[in-house]
């Protein structure tokens, strides 16, 4: 582009509309952490579920060993990832503080899990899913979430009627399929075509 | 007949760098001259201009070892462009 100075008021609009869509369009995410913590999250919740039918003991094992592995995983992945981007947007900033925000609510439920009682906790887990995945769908723009994050609420509404029961792991791992792990590969599937 | 919009903004490269600016955060260098297809010395002098203008501010740092220049609009740029769409638009809605 060299430096014309005889514009058209027609072309410099034109060219407005042309750069600002060029940001605009800019798919902000590329589901890496949608995917990565909807399988591992899906996979300890089965697993779980599987030990207590076969009756092993001490399934719960998996939850404080592949937790605090995907949260450094996940940082370090979201740590390349910013020093990567070559270009920072609004959506970028607003989407860091709704997960930031997400794994204080997340992290601060956990601890208070013995206090609550774990059969409790399903349900304030999968409200924080919902309400993450229905904000990053609407900034995103992106359906697949928000339709997703629905599923989240009504598998949190669900939850408060199965009480103390295994059965809440299949709950939850329901609503990881269907909020995280299918609109993750779908936003992944999009942004891959954005970046050919 | 132009003699209304800004003639640091009327400039096809400037625009472009500001469109783009009024969108984002922040960019760097080597994503404004992707987006604008520009060699790097016109980029940099048309960088220079806005900046001396007050309408963006320009950082230099480092990312692993390699020299990075970040660029980000700034009120008086947003107020400029805003002001420059209004004139252009005024004048197509005249003629």
């Amino acid at each position: 582009m060299e430096n014309a100075e005889n514009l058209k008021p027609e072309e410099s609009l034109r060219l407005i509309d042309s750069m600002i869509n060029t940001a605009k369009n800019k798919l902000a995410d590329d589901g890496f952490h949608l995917i990565f913590w909807g399988w591992l999250v899906f996979g300890a919740a089965m697993s779980h579920y599987i030990t207590i039918m076969m009756n092993i003991p001490y399934g719960y094992a998996v939850w404080p060993i592949l937790m605090p592995l995907g949260g450094i995983i996940s940082g370090f992945y979201g740590y390349k990832q910013v020093k990567k981007d070559k270009v920072k947007t609004y959506i970028d900033v607003y989407l860091g503080y709704l997960w930031g925000a997400f794994a204080i609510g997340m992290v601060l439920t956990l601890v208070c899990m013995p206090k609550h009682g774990i059969a409790n906790t399903y349900f304030f887990l999968m409200i924080l899913y919902g309400i993450a995945t229905f904000v990053s769908g609407g900034l995103l723009n992106f359906k697949p979430l928000i339709i997703g994050s629905l599923f989240s609420f009504a598998c949190a509404g669900i939850s408060v009627f199965i009480g103390e029961s295994a059965e809440q792991l299949l709950i939850i791992s329901v609503a990881l399929l269907f909020s995280y792990i299918i609109p993750g590969h779908l936003l992944r599937a999009k942004y891959k075509s954005q970046n050919v | 007949m132009f003699k209304d919009l800004d003639p640091i903004l009327h400039s096809q490269l400037r625009l472009a760098v500001i469109s783009l600016l009024v969108s984002v955060k922040e960019a760097e260098f080597t994503y404004l001259k992707e987006q604008t297809d520009a060699t790097s010395g016109n980029l940099s002098v048309q960088l220079q201009k806005l900046k001396e203008a007050g309408y963006i501010e320009i950082e230099k740092k480092f990312k692993d070892n390699y020299p990075q220049t970040i660029c980000k609009i700034t009120p008086g740029g947003i107020n400029a462009f805003e002001e420059y769409v209004k004139n252009i638009k005024s004048y197509l809605t005249k003629h």
